[in-house]
């Protein structure tokens, strides 16, 4: 780790210090991730077996590779100036990372279920036999869930760290790569459990368990793929974990509906992955704004949050309706 | 990350059900090992060169005739012969009307999808110099007498 605080930029946008920091510690849990996910799916292939949840545990793992490489991928574009190619900067790399670790949770969710389900309804008998070690012949399933245990315990903590990271950067790939690492140890503890059952002689113990958990994974899955899809289509922005309209719209309309020369001011805003693209509208009292004043106005906004990255004020005679639905700005409408 | 209550508390349901009943472990859903010992084991048995020999009149000869009827004294169980192709040896098996199939199966069988294998227990190489890793069939998922099998076969000392 370089100790010296470096700038760090998203774009033409020079990140707070929080934010610098954030980012180069998300970047380290990544590889972090990366590294630990490479040592879990070797261990985990090495103890397969013949159980179902095992395998499913196993396919999970290679998909939660997706998320940490599409952020480390999606965080080199961002970096990027905006050139004569990309007028609008390469912000966008964050919703396709998003994206993509949307779909990789949602497969993983939904591929879970089928293959458990399947199991179920065939009433297939897992077959867990002996493995011999260091001279010693004994259950694998003890070997099994001795791996499970290993795996299930980093994910909880790089996922605690990841939530936070998300929030401080508004980062949704994190988030979802939060969800992932959930998903992870939820599934290590399934798989776990399942193996155990399967001890006890419950054969369906193994599905069941891995059916409770993969619900919940599809869920995830869903909510992270309605947000990445809602997001690059330009909807509305929310706040980094979709459960609420983001607020810096509100407030930019605020700040500026409260200048002396303002009468009213509506925005609307494009969440770019990180940073926000706004265009706010402004009714001048005399009819008339100086060019000072607005660009006044415009430094304003921008020192309201980081994410006021591409601002355009535009003065008008009145609100333009048809790029302003709903009754209020911000998120107070319905 | 607590936002999966119910899932954890099933999860955690199921883990408490599967600690109460922790005698035997691991544990056959269909009690194999429990009615061979003392009992009978019902072996399948197909021809197979030195593996399995079977003429009329005498029991089945060879390698693993003689490892199952080591493993059924271990057991203290008798040995019931049931011949057959390996495909009514399989479909028998997982109609629970057998414990055992041998024949010289290898650790590539295709049978995985109907029934257990034991851990390969000899390898031999065939006519291609191609390694041969020698198994048994048991029913899916009674695991404790796979294990015992296992454990069994695992310390027997095998010259093909």
């Amino acid at each position: 780790m370089r100790s010296a605080v470096k700038e760090a930029h998203f774009g033409h946008t020079t990140l707070p210090d929080e934010q610098a920091q954030a980012l180069r510690k998300a970047v380290k849990f990544e590889w972090i991730t990366v590294g630990f996910l490479a040592i879990s799916t070797t261990i985990v292939f090495l103890v397969l077996g013949n159980s179902q949840v095992m395998k499913a545990a196993w396919i999970e793992d290679l998909l939660s590779f997706l998320p940490p490489i599409s952020f480390l991928v999606a965080v080199h574009f961002i970096k990027r100036p905006p050139s004569i190619r990309h007028p609008y900067g390469y912000h966008r790399a964050t919703g396709i990372a998003h994206l993509v670790a949307a779909v990789a949770l949602s497969v993983m969710g939904a591929y879970l279920i089928l293959d458990s389900g399947l199991g179920l309804l065939k009433a297939e008998h897992p077959t867990i036999g002996a493995v011999t070690l260091f001279g010693q012949t004994f259950w694998l399933g003890w070997l099994m869930m001795a791996a499970m245990a290993l795996t299930a315990v980093p994910p909880v903590y790089l996922g605690l760290v990841k939530m936070k990271l998300a929030r401080s950067l508004h980062d949704k790939v994190l988030y979802a790569d939060a969800d992932m690492n959930k998903a992870d140890w939820m599934t290590a503890a399934a798989a776990g459990v399942g193996v155990a059952g399967i001890g006890m002689g419950l054969w369906w113990a193994d599905a069941v368990a891995a059916l409770i958990i993969s619900v919940s994974i599809l869920r995830d899955g869903i909510k992270n793929l309605r947000s990445a899809v809602g997001a690059l289509a330009d909807a509305r922005a929310m706040t980094y974990d979709d459960a609420d309209t983001h607020p810096l719209t509100g407030d930019i309309d605020r700040y500026l509906s409260g200048l002396p020369w303002v009468s009213e001011a509506r925005s609307r805003t494009r969440d770019e992955g990180h940073v926000f693209h706004i265009e706010s509208f402004v009714v001048p009292k005399k009819k008339a704004a100086t060019l000072q004043q607005l660009e006044d106005a415009r430094e304003g906004c921008i020192e309201l949050d980081w994410k006021v990255q591409d601002m355009v004020i535009v003065p008008v005679a009145q609100l333009p309706d048809e790029f302003l639905p709903g009754p209020t700005s911000g998120g107070e409408e319905d | 990350m607590f936002k999966h209550r119910p899932a954890c508390i099933a999860v955690m349901a199921i883990l408490l059900l599967m600690l109460s009943a922790c005698s035997h472990y691991p544990a056959d859903p269909d009690k194999t090992l429990e009615k061979v010992t003392d009992g009978t084991i019902r072996v399948g048995v197909t021809e197979n060169q030195k593996w399995v020999q079977l003429e009329d009149g005498t029991e089945p000869q060879g390698i693993e005739p003689d490892l199952l009827r080591d493993f059924a004294s271990q057991l203290n169980a008798d040995v019931e012969w049931h011949q057959g192709s390996e495909h009514e040896l399989v479909q028998d098996l997982k109609h629970d009307e057998l414990d055992v199939v041998i024949g010289g199966i290898a650790g590539n069988t295709p049978w995985t999808t109907h029934a257990g294998l034991s851990r390969p227990y000899v390898e031999t190489k065939d006519e291609r110099g191609t390694t041969v890793q020698h198994v048994m069939l048991v029913p899916l998922g009674e695991n404790a007498f796979l294990l015992r099998l296992d454990k069994f076969l695992q310390a027997q000392e095998v010259r093909p």
